[in-house]
This record gives structure tokens, sequence and C-alpha cells, in this order.
């Protein structure tokens, strides 16, 4: 068995810390993993936990971060509560396998402490491995600091591994401004987190000898589309799990989570869409300009990027009148990400705000609250003479001459 | 809200520091941020270290800060550091210098207008004496509480004891020495 | 050979041959499982005897993909599993280390057994798929003396 630790009732963790502490009490049976700046410390912990005698479970020193996911998939599909960590270079290693995963349906959680993508190397935070994993079929969850970390390592586990779900699930966290700033932490007793996540329960795991199964079969175009669009179907319906999981965990600690974030909004002319820690910064800036200057200034933060919360995207923003997509990564040759997504659901809603797209803070440029009010009031600039006035993609934070893409068409 | 900015080399336990005050603020039930600065950073570069105090949860994530109080452990970095950057007009700044402090304000033009504010400790001196090694971020935050006031010495000494509970005995008792020493030496 | 291999129900799964269900019914995860039941002696028995599904190509034939296709003798064949060995498909039939035959609805013709074959003359040997087994082994050829 297993030793136990005593936490106290507020921890002071980084982000990394919370989420190897969430990986201890879930009890992973099997990380496999190629460590990586900034998200080291979370295999590391675990790696110590095991060494210590506070996990019943196999750290798998691999040599790649391919051999990483691949060993998790075996591991997941033998029959193992499995999790890992990576970030960017190592991430886009991982990939293929990544698709290999939940194609199988295996529960595996993957903590992606996001970080920007070479070239230039940059270890520092931005959402260039959260966006290249956005088509990979896992469910992606995003914390915005290390409570959260913690928080959504727990349902985590819990969601992956629902008989209903059976998908990996990624949680996201902004590489050193989360994964690296200490914050209080409340966490669970070990018995509550455990307790709380459940055992594992397999399905045609390849350890059962008396059922034989074949895992990662080959499909031609007589079955391949079949089974992607089951797929499909699966992550689109998760969401009802993940619902339930984070009202499961609300009446367990009192801490609220739902799948599309919104912070006054219920009275919001102007709205930023945000991921990541920026979506506190963004709400602080709201809360000082509503007290400051009267601006009716709301957040919105998707907790689930997959399933993408389409229909509360339409629900949250159909009476604001303008609203800026921020992406914490350029997509290349296109709009942001937030951007795109959020004008695709907006388009079939009655009523549209006037949407533009800031890129920003990429390779870990600050992103400082003084910006966020800028950009809220350059909104309601756009709000009130009814168009944008600005070009349609914009970037904060960017030296050198204005940059910027496309403006609205005006009859 | 009490921000603060450490100065400090890779390796002289700024972060540590950063994190092993924050430990102790959040027993008294404040909220905490601890965060550090570096690039791919080699032992002896300099970096920064930053804390943010506060009543309520800390939910502002900005680098840019308009510190408090400036902490510099390292003793050269008050001369080659920008240590002024983004100060208010009561920023405090406690410096590690064998130096005394009319002697140390002297030889830092953008010291000269802010005697007032000053605090000098050989925090260095204090840890090669106590630690035996040059570790001088736990007498820093001895200093700390005697100019900031934030908490009595024995009840952070205490504090400290238990952050530091997974070390040897006399480790935590050379610590406690040092913070104690930098409390009643900074001036 | 009769029994031993599961012909009667060969076939099932061939492109076309079976009925294609939609998105809502194909096995998550395409996890295809190997057997009919739950079984807990798989390595124990001998394949003629699992319960194989329609889901494992052992029920499944890819005979169609051969043109030539090597012929047992048994006369000549010394049992001392060579081909058995080698075979890259499984399809050398040896129970109790003695040959039996060829599995003709996975041997896809690549000659490997006749290779490695050590008897003189050799014990298997390809012809061509329209020949009969009897017409075959009627054309053995003799035990080749070494040239000085």
């Amino acid at each position: 068995m297993a030793e136990k630790m005593e936490l106290n009732e507020i921890e002071v963790w980084d982000g990394n810390q919370a989420a190897a502490q969430a990986l201890r009490q879930a009890q992973v049976d099997v990380v496999a993993a190629y460590p990586i700046t900034p998200s080291t410390p979370i295999v590391e912990g675990y790696g110590a936990f095991v060494a210590n005698g506070y996990i019943d479970g196999e750290f798998v020193m691999v040599e790649s971060e391919h051999a990483a996911m691949s060993g998790c998939v075996g591991a997941a599909a033998a029959g193992g509560r499995v999790a890992t960590a990576t970030s960017s270079q190592g991430f886009m290693l991982m990939i293929e396998v990544l698709y290999q995963a939940s194609g199988m349906r295996l529960p595996i959680v993957l903590n992606v402490v996001n970080r920007a993508i070479a070239s230039p190397l940059n270890v520092r935070g931005d959402h260039g491995d959260m966006y290249a994993g956005r088509d990979s079929g896992w469910i992606q969850l995003d914390a915005f600091n290390a409570q959260e970390a913690y928080d959504m390592n727990l349902c985590a586990f819990k969601i992956s591994e629902d008989i209903n779900v059976r998908l990996p699930v990624m949680v996201h966290q902004d590489g050193f401004t989360t994964s690296h700033t200490a914050q209080n932490v409340r966490p669970l007793s070990d018995d509550e987190a455990y307790a709380f996540i459940g055992d594992y329960k397999p399905v045609d795991e390849m350890l059962d000898f008396s059922k034989a199964v074949t895992y990662g079969a080959q499909t031609e175009e007589d079955w391949h589309f079949e089974h992607k669009a089951k797929q499909h179907r699966a992550l689109m319906d998760s969401y009802v799990v993940i619902d339930r999981v984070f009202e499961e965990f609300e009446k367990k600690t009192g801490r609220k989570y739902r799948r599309l974030e919104s912070y006054m909004m219920d009275d919001a002319e102007v709205a930023i869409v945000a991921l990541g820690a920026t979506v506190e910064t963004c709400i602080l800036a709201a809360k000082e300009l509503r007290e400051q200057e009267g601006l009716k200034a709301g957040v919105v933060a998707p907790r689930s990027i997959r399933p993408f919360p389409f229909n509360e995207i339409r629900e949250v923003l159909a009476n604001v009148k303008a609203v800026a997509a921020l992406d914490h990564s350029v997509s290349m040759g296109a709009m942001g990400m937030l951007y795109n997504e959020i004008a695709g659901a907006m388009l079939s809603a009655q009523e549209r705000p006037l949407l533009t797209n800031f890129i920003y803070g990429l390779g870990g440029r600050d992103f400082a609250v003084d910006e966020a009010k800028r950009i809220f009031r350059e909104q309601k600039g756009h709000a009130d003479v009814g168009y944008i006035t600005t070009e349609i993609q914009q970037f904060s934070g960017l030296r050198g001459p204005k940059l910027g893409f496309y403006e609205m068409k005006r009859s | 809200m009490i921000e603060i900015r450490w100065h400090s080399r890779a390796g002289q336990g700024a972060v540590t520091g950063a994190k092993g005050l924050g430990n102790v603020v959040a027993r008294t039930g404040k909220e905490v941020q601890a965060f550090a600065l570096y690039g791919s950073a080699k032992r002896g570069a300099a970096m920064r270290a930053y804390n943010r105090i506060d009543d309520d949860p800390i939910i502002n994530h900005e680098k840019y800060m308009n510190p408090d109080y400036v902490l510099v452990i390292d003793p050269a970095l008050a001369f080659t550091d920008n240590i002024t950057e983004h100060e208010k007009d009561s920023t405090k700044y406690i410096i590690t210098s064998h130096m005394d402090k009319s002697e140390l304000i002297a030889q830092i033009p953008a010291l000269q207008d802010k005697k007032d504010r000053v605090f000098v400790v050989d925090c260095i001196g204090i840890s090669m004496d106590t630690i035996g090694r040059a570790i001088p971020n736990t007498p820093m935050l001895g200093a700390l509480m005697k100019i900031s006031g934030m908490f009595e010495l024995d009840f952070f000494l205490d504090s400290m004891k238990r952050v530091l509970a997974k070390f040897p005995q006399k480790i935590i008792d050379a610590n406690m020495e040092a913070i104690t020493r930098a409390y009643n030496e900074v001036k | 050979m009769k029994g031993v291999l599961a012909t009667d129900r060969r076939g099932m799964r061939e492109l076309g041959a079976e009925e294609m269900v939609g998105w809502d019914e194909v096995t998550q995860g395409v996890v295809l499982p190997s057997f009919d039941q739950a079984i807990g002696n798989a390595a124990f028995l001998k394949p003629e005897e699992r319960p194989y599904s329609d889901f494992s190509s052992y029920t499944a034939t890819v005979a169609s993909w051969r043109v030539i296709r090597p012929v047992y003798n048994r006369d000549i064949c010394i049992d001392c599993q060579n081909c058995w060995v080698w075979c890259p498909d499984a399809s050398i039939i040896s129970r109790d280390k003695q040959m039996l035959g060829i599995d003709y609805d996975h041997c896809k013709g690549c000659g490997v057994c006749v290779e490695v074959c050590p008897t003189n003359p050799k014990s298997l040997l390809m012809f061509a798929e329209t020949e009969t087994i009897e017409e075959a082994l009627a054309k053995w050829p003799e035990k080749k003396k070494k040239e000085k």
C-alpha cells in the first residue's frame, strides 16, 4: 500500500506541483515520460512520489515523447490508470500517437504545460502546442491558475475513465505563468481526492487473457469513416459527463466549473474571450473598468476547448455589442483559432457582436492589465459607432510598425 | 496588495525565498503569489523573482510590477541591475552589502534621492557565518520582516521552521540564526 | 488435415462479403475481440480449438493473393521444423513437432519454406496454383547427386 501524505488546508504550490500532487492522489499506475521544460516537475514529482513510497506505480523512462505517449497507449490498453506531461517540442513529437490514443478510446491524462514552438526556440508560455492538439480527438480542459491545474487533473481522470466517454484528456496550464507561479492551493485530502475519482474501471483491457482483443486495427475506406464518426460523436457527447463531473466536484469542494466560464457577462456590452492565465488578468481589467469608468466589460473563457462549447458561446455573447477574441498563438495564414471558433458559432446566432481578433503574448511576452483595458475600450469604440474601426486581426504587444489584417465590409 | 521584487543571481535562492515567504504568508490566511523571471538561465545569471500578497485571491498574472519592496540579495546587482525600475514614491529597498548605508548610497546614483527608503544588511556575510554557504535568501526575509513589520520575528521564525521542516535540524537552526541576525542588523 | 483449418467459417470478412454496419454499431476504439466467448486458456489450445471470432484474421482468407503455392511431400520431410520457424504468415501446420501441411487460407506463396527446406530433394516445392496436389507430387524430382 502506498503511504498517505498529510496536506495542509492551504498549500502554496505552483501549477506543476499541483498537477503532480493530483497524479499522486489519483494513484496513477503508469507514467511514461520524457521530461521537457516547463512541464518537467510534474513527471519528476510523480517519479519522486513513486520512489518515496507514496504511489504504487511505475515511472517508465523512454527515449522520446513519441515513445512516452506510445508507452502510455500500451499501458492504458493493458488496463491501467495512465498519465504523463509534456510541452512544446515534446508535444509536437507526441502528436502522431495522440491520435492513436484517442482513436483507440484510451483514457489517458496528459498535462500540457503550454509553451511556444520553435523556430525560434523559446521555453516560455504561449498556446502553440495547445492549438496543435485541437484536432487530435482529445478532450482539452484549460486551467487558469495552480488551483485549477489541481482541480482539472482530478476531474480529468473521472471524465476520461467514464464508461460513456473513454477518451483521453489534456489538462492545459500556461508555462511559467501558471506552472512556475506558486499560489494558494486548497487540496482535498488523499482519501477524499481518491474517492472523488474512484477506482479505475478497465474496458477491453489487454491484460484480461480470457478475452483477447486487437488494438490498432487497420481500416480502409470500408470502415475508417464510421469509426472516426463514432469517435467524433463520443467527443461531442462527452459534455454531458464533463458537466456532471464538474457538478460533483462543486458538491465536494464548493469550486464551480463550467465548460464555458463567464465573468460579469450578465449586462456586459463588450467582452474579451481568452484562454489560460490571461483570463484572470482580463477579469481584473474588467472589474477595474467597471469601477473606474462604468464600462460594462465581461470576460468569457472556454474551460473545455474540446468539446468546444458552441451553444454556450452563442448564448453568452447573444447581447454583447463587441467582442475581442484573444489568441495566445498565431494560426499562421489565418485568423486565430478562438476568433474562428467564435465566428463559426455566432454566424448561426440571431444577434452577432462585432468580432475582432488579437494575437498576443507569443513566446511568453507579458500581457498586462492595462493592455486588457485598452482592448476593452477599443471594443467600446466599435460598439458606439456600430462597426469595426480597426483592422479585424491585430497584434498586442508587438514591436515595429502596426501589423493588422482585413477590415470590415460596409455598404 | 503588497508587491515585492527580488533581484538575484540564479542559484542564490530568490525563487526558494519567494516561495518560502509565500508559504509563511499563506499560513496567516492571506493569498500569495510567487514567481520568477529568467531565461534558459545558468547559475549566476541575473534574474528576478516576485511576490504578490493580498487579502483576496490574486488574479493578476502580468509580470509588470510597481513593487512596494525591492530585495537585492546579490551585492553586485545593486550596481549593475536597474533596481529602481517601475518604482513608486514609497518603494523600499533592502540591499545586501558589506558596506554601510551611506557608503553604498554614495556609489549608486539612482538611490541618491531616496535615502530614507534604502536599507542595508550583509546577507552574504550573515549566511556565510551561520549556514556556511552564500545563500542570502533567508537572512533577506529576516530583514524584510523588520523593515515591513509584516510579522513579529518569533512568529516568522516559527513559520519558517515548518517551511524548512524537510531539512536536517542543523540547517534549520542555522537558518533561524541567519534570519534573527538579519532582523537585528538591517539598517 | 480435416478439422485443422477453420475453412467452413472462412470468407466472412473478405471485402464486401458481409453486412457493413454503420458508425453507431462499430466497436468502440476499433477494439476487435479475437474470440466469440471468454476463454482463459487460449495459449494452451491449438488454433483449431479456439473459438475465433469473425474479427480474427484466422477466420479470413488471403488465398486469392497467391499465384504459386508450396506443395508438401510427406515422404521426404524429416520434421526439422525449419519451414514452421521461417514462415512469415504462420501457415505451416505442425503439431507435436510433426509437419502436417500448409494452411492454404493464409499462405501467400512467398516460397520462404521451400528456400529453407534442408532435404534432398526438397520436401516443399512451389507449383502453379492451377496444378493439383496429385499432379505436383507426381512431378517430384529425384535426389540430386553431389557434383564433384
